[in-house]
C-alpha cells in the first residue's frame, strides 16, 4: 500500500491514474498530470506558503482552498514548481473580496479567468507576452490559467451545469494566463502604472468575455489609429457599463509611441469615442427596467443628467420606447477612463489587437494586482 | 501501487451550518424576504409572500435586497432578519 495518508486512489500505472482522475471527475476535459505526494509536496515546496495556508476563500458557499490543494491542482495541471507563486498570487487575486468570486465562476455569462502577469517572473519562468500569446505552446501560459480552472472545478464544485451555469462559456475558460510585452510598450508596465514598483512581480485578474479581433493595418496616427478600438468596444453584442482590458500589438502600440501619447490620454480618448446614442441601445433591447432604479445604471446611461431619467406616464416601458432626445443622450463602455485597463502584447509583426470587454451585463468586476512573493531560497 | 491524491474538498468539508429550528406555526410570523439583487428578486419573493400570507396568515414581511448578487448579503441585513424574523425566505430572480 502507498505510505501516504492523504485521501486519494491506488492505481497501478500512469494510464489508470489518469483514467482514474478522468472517472472522478477531476479533469477539464483534458489528460491532467496524476497528482503523487512526492509531486505536490515539490511544488509546495516552491512557494513560501504553508499546507495548510488560505490561498482562497469563497464567502457565499464558504469554501477555502489551502495551498495544499492549490499544489495539488497546479500538479495536475502540468505546472513546473517555479510556477507555484504566480498560481498562488493568481489565486489570492481572484479571491480578494472585491473581485466577488462567485458571480464570474458561475453567472450564464462565462467568463474566464484573466491573469496578466508583469515583473521579473515572468523571464525566470518563462511566461510568454509575445507571438501567440494567447493561443498554445506555452506551457507556463497554459498551465497557470488551467490551474486556477482546475481549482474552480474541484474545490468550488464550478463544473459545467452545475454551479458553472454558463450559457455557452468559451475558450479562454480552460486557461487565460500571459506576460505583458513590457519591452513593446509606450508605457511604464502596467503594474507600475496600479502601483507597484518595476522590479516586483505581480498577476492582475480580470473576469473576461472572449476577446474581440481589432485588425488596423493602414492606420499610422493615434485619432486614425484608435477608431477601429472604439468602434469595437461600442459593438452592441457586448455594450454595457463594464471595465474593459485592451492588449495592443506591438505594432500599433508603436504608433501610440511614436506620438507620444500617454495612457491617460489614449484611456481619454477611447472612453470618449466608445459610446453609442440611448436611441440605438433602446431599439437593440440593451436596456432592462432594472437599469432605470440602479442609481449606478442611470447615471451611465444619463450622465449628470440622470435625475431626468423618464417618470410618470412613460416610466413603465422607458426602457423600451426611444423617446424625443434620445437621439442626442451618448451612453459610453464603462464609467468612465479608469475603467479601461491598458497592456501590450503579441509578435512583432502583424496589426491585430484584442479588447475583451468584461463578463456581465452589469459592472462586473474590477482588476485586482496582486504581488507574486519571491522564491524560497534553496 | 501508488496513491493520487484527491484534489477537491470533499474530504474537508465546508463547515456545517446548523439548520434553524423549524417554526411550529406561521401564522401572523414575521417572515423575511432576501432578494439576490437581480431584476426580479423582490418579484418572485412578493408573489411567495401572496400565498404564505393566503395559506398561512403570515404577519409582517421584512424585506432586503442584496445589492450584489455575487456576494453574501450585508452583515447589517442578515442580523436585522435574523433578530426579527421566524423564518426567512430567499430566492434567485433574473
Amino acid at each position: 500500500m502507498p505510505a501516504t495518508t492523504h485521501p486519494g486512489i491506488d492505481v497501478d500505472d500512469a494510464w489508470q491514474a489518469i483514467e482514474a482522475c478522468f472517472a472522478q471527475k477531476w479533469t477539464d476535459g483534458l489528460p491532467v498530470v496524476p497528482p503523487t505526494e512526492p509531486l505536490v509536496e515539490r511544488m509546495l515546496a516552491a512557494g513560501p506558503w504553508r499546507a495548510d495556508e488560505v490561498l482562497l476563500h469563497e464567502p457565499v458557499r464558504d469554501r477555502t482552498v489551502t495551498a495544499w490543494h492549490a499544489a495539488i491542482n497546479a500538479v495536475m495541471a502540468g505546472c513546473k514548481p517555479e510556477y507555484f507563486p504566480v498560481v498562488g498570487a493568481a489565486l489570492i487575486a481572484i479571491g480578494d473580496p472585491e473581485f466577488t468570486l462567485h458571480g464570474p465562476a458561475t453567472s450564464t455569462g462565462g467568463a474566464a479567468l484573466m491573469v496578466i502577469v508583469n515583473g521579473p517572473v515572468r523571464e525566470r519562468i518563462g511566461l510568454h507576452g509575445g507571438g501567440n500569446l494567447f493561443g498554445p505552446g506555452i506551457r507556463a501560459n497554459a498551465t497557470i490559467g488551467r490551474t486556477l480552472r482546475l481549482v474552480l472545478l474541484n474545490c468550488l464544485d464550478c463544473r459545467p451545469g452545475v454551479l458553472d451555469q454558463s450559457t455557452q462559456g468559451w475558450a479562454g475558460k480552460y486557461t487565460l494566463c500571459f506576460a505583458e510585452h513590457e519591452a513593446a510598450s509606450p508605457w511604464e508596465p502596467l503594474h507600475v502604472s496600479r502601483g507597484f514598483r518595476a522590479g516586483q512581480s505581480t498577476v492582475t485578474v480580470f473576469a473576461a468575455e472572449s476577446n474581440h479581433n481589432v485588425l488596423v493595418h493602414a492606420a499610422r496616427e493615434p485619432e486614425t489609429l484608435l477608431v477601429a478600438f472604439a468602434d469595437t468596444m461600442a459593438a452592441l453584442g457586448s455594450f454595457s457599463p463594464g471595465r474593459s482590458v485592451i492588449v495592443f500589438a506591438p505594432e500599433h502600440a508603436q504608433h501610440l509611441k511614436r506620438a507620444g501619447w500617454s495612457r491617460a490620454r489614449t484611456q481619454a480618448w477611447l472612453y470618449e469615442h466608445a459610446r453609442r446614442p440611448l436611441a440605438d441601445l433602446k431599439r437593440a433591447g440593451k436596456i432592462e427596467a432594472q437599469f432605470l432604479v440602479n442609481p449606478d445604471t442611470r447615471r451611465w446611461l444619463y450622465g449628470p443628467e440622470s435625475d431626468r431619467a423618464e417618470r410618470g406616464p412613460d416610466a413603465a416601458d422607458a426602457h423600451a420606447r426611444v423617446l424625443p432626445g434620445d437621439e442626442r443622450i451618448f451612453v459610453h463602455r464603462g464609467l468612465g477612463p479608469d475603467d479601461m485597463l491598458l497592456s501590450v502584447g503579441g509578435g512583432a509583426a502583424g496589426g491585430h489587437s484584442a479588447f475583451f470587454p468584461a463578463w456581465s451585463r452589469g459592472r462586473s468586476v474590477p482588476f485586482v494586482t496582486k504581488e507574486v512573493p519571491g522564491e524560497v531560497p534553496a | 501501487m501508488t496513491r493520487i491524491l484527491d484534489p477537491t474538498l470533499r474530504a474537508t468539508p465546508p463547515r456545517a451550518a446548523t439548520g434553524a429550528a423549524r417554526p411550529a406555526l406561521l401564522s401572523g410570523a414575521t417572515i423575511g424576504l432576501l432578494a439576490n439583487g437581480k431584476t426580479h428578486g423582490m418579484a418572485f419573493l412578493d408573489r411567495v409572500a401572496e400565498h404564505l400570507r393566503a395559506r398561512h396568515g403570515v404577519g409582517e414581511l421584512l424585506r432586503a435586497t442584496k445589492p450584489n448578487a455575487s456576494a453574501p448579503a450585508p452583515a447589517d441585513d442578515a442580523a436585522l432578519l435574523a433578530k426579527h424574523c421566524v423564518a426567512v425566505v430567499t430566492a434567485i430572480g433574473d
